[in-house]
């Protein structure tokens, strides 16, 4: 579960910095 | 041993959505758009047609010539044949079913005196979850798409870090302090009843956790939230969402009934819908059919709603806590090494995304889920992108046009804030702009004058970008996990779970309901 939730936080960051940078 | 099973249907499903982005592109779909008035997913249908159809195409090609040797490689991309046919049936139900079922919600209003797609939470939500389950149980989830399903519990998680970037601290000093107490008293009670109730009963404790945020907080998206936390099964969020939905519909017809038998007022009924019912489509559903002509009762039940969502955080806090230690059970441990050890990660990260939005780098800080107030001339005077000059200010006609109708309103207040307009061409003030909202929803002016009222609006009311996208991406990955999850529930696990969740479920929502309704009548007067 730690995994699945380290994999989640990181794509949720990323997302974040693409739509901070890019919107 | 080898994961990628070899299947023509992954190139298929990858042309199907590439053809489906080209055509809406080339306006072959037009009419199809028009009729489910989905123009304004054009943009999206696009970008993500052609992003997973040619995800598809390639990996699907790929995988069809190239042999697949065991490895990281071969088990990672076992999952991408799934992950399109979740896609797939989650454009079906974002941009045909859930259109669809709106405008048939609203086609048989006439007849049926209510909108039976608003009231039964008819929307993508549910009818992801819906779509998964028939799936699984009328035709089966096909064998190349199974490891892909697993991913679904990811996309879940993923929503809930980035939901936390829609809240920020500038709309909690809003909220009124009376708000924040009676809610604060109902839901952490009824959150702690459930968790109290369902651990005397040995019920399971991911199915109690769900349940518990489920009742307690605002329906659906926190059962949802708090789901991954408690590691609660695909049937469990199924069963609470259940509940929930089938609670909040009596609620909703019930709640108009008893208020006005009891001739309560309009903040006073605000304050009990918003407090007793579990939904917020069915709050405001409630609050309409109590007041239809006029948005007081709809702006204390939304006050409400807003400070129940607020508390979801906390309760997902306390529900991991809660469950690490109830897991860990009557053994002597150090809990503060097991919370360490157990603490869901993704929780920090709906928190860490909190704080983020709470600087102000996502929206203005006074935005209320990216919706924020602005009337400088900085926007109501600006240039659209090919230099053209745009001003949001009221022209003459318009103000003719409001002033032969300013005889028509009789109060005082709204009388003001129609002056104030008409001499400043803008709206001034937030607090006008509510009040001219509800001029506009009782109907009490021409159909001009309304029209001129709705311009004025939303000349001064934005919406952030960057908070817009971030709701369609939260709407995106809880669509895919939803229906994910859905395909994970057989008849046989439902079976399984009984039906003590929904006895639980129901008694504690009418303890809350009849509860709520003695404190707002005790506490509550018409001012707040």
């Amino acid at each position: 579960d730690r995994h699945e939730d380290s994999v989640a936080l990181i794509l949720a960051l990323v997302i974040a910095l693409l739509v901070y940078l890019f919107v | 041993m080898v994961y990628t099973q070899r299947t023509p249907w992954t190139l298929i499903m990858g042309v199907i959505m590439v053809a489906y982005a080209y055509l809406v592109q080339s306006g072959a779909l037009e009419v199809v758009i028009k009729y489910l008035g989905t123009g304004r997913h054009a943009g999206e249908m696009l970008t993500l047609g052609y992003t997973f159809g040619g995800i598809a195409i390639l990996i699907g090609l790929w995988q069809l010539i190239a042999k697949a040797a065991e490895g990281h490689v071969d088990y990672y991309l076992s999952t991408i044949g799934g992950v399109i046919f979740i896609m797939l049936v989650a454009f079906i139900v974002k941009w045909g079913l859930d259109p669809q079922m709106a405008q048939w919600g609203r086609a048989a209003q006439p007849a049926l005196g209510f909108n039976f797609a608003s009231v039964m939470n008819l929307n993508y939500v549910v009818m992801g979850i819906v779509a998964g389950i028939v799936i699984v149980n009328v035709f089966k989830v096909p064998g190349w798409a199974e490891n892909g399903v697993r991913l679904s519990r990811l996309g879940l998680k993923t929503g809930v870090i980035l939901l936390g970037a829609l809240y920020s601290f500038a709309e909690l000093q809003q909220l009124g302090k009376l708000s924040i107490v009676l809610i604060g008293i109902f839901v952490l009670g009824s959150v702690g009843l459930v968790l109290w109730w369902g651990s005397r009963h040995n019920l399971p404790n991911s199915m109690t956790g769900v349940l518990s945020a489920g009742v307690g907080v605002c329906g659906v998206s926190a059962a949802v939230a708090a789901a991954p936390v408690v590691q609660a099964k695909s049937t469990e969020i199924a069963y609470t969402i259940g509940t929930i939905l089938l609670f909040g519909v009596i609620c909703m017809f019930l709640f108009p009934i008893v208020g006005k038998a009891l001739g309560m007022g309009y903040i006073t009924f605000g304050a009990w819908a918003g407090t007793g019912i579990l939904n917020s489509a069915q709050v405001a559903g409630a609050a309409l059919a109590f007041q239809p002509t006029g948005i007081e009762t709809l702006k204390v039940a939304e006050i409400f709603n807003i400070t129940r969502v607020l508390f979801l955080p906390i309760i997902v806090i306390w529900l991991a806590i809660w469950y690490v230690k109830r897991e860990v059970g009557a053994q002597k441990v150090d809990v503060g090494q097991v919370l360490v050890s157990k603490f869901p990660v993704f929780v920090l990260g709906f928190i860490l995304m909190f704080l983020l939005s709470s600087t102000g780098i996502f929206a203005p800080a006074r935005h209320y889920q990216g919706s924020y107030f602005d009337n400088s001339d900085k926007v109501m005077i600006r240039k659209d992108r090919s230099g053209k000059e745009i001003n949001n200010y009221l022209k003459d006609p318009d103000l003719e046009v409001l002033k032969k109708d300013a005889a028509k309103i009789t109060r005082d207040d709204q009388k003001t804030a129609l002056q104030r307009l008409i001499e400043n061409k803008k709206l001034m003030s937030i607090e006008d702009d509510d009040t001219l909202r509800g001029v506009v929803n009782a109907k009490i002016l021409s159909k001009e004058g309304n029209a001129v009222l709705t311009k004025a609006h939303r000349a001064v009311r934005h919406t952030a970008a960057k908070i817009a996208m971030f709701r369609d991406l939260i709407a995106w990955f809880f669509t895919f996990g939803l229906i994910g999850l859905g395909m994970q529930i057989t008849m046989a696990s439902i079976k399984q779970a009984g039906g003590q969740p929904l006895v639980i479920g129901s008694v504690v929502g009418v303890i809350k309901a009849v509860g709520s309704l003695i404190v707002v009548l005790l506490l509550v007067h018409e001012t707040i």
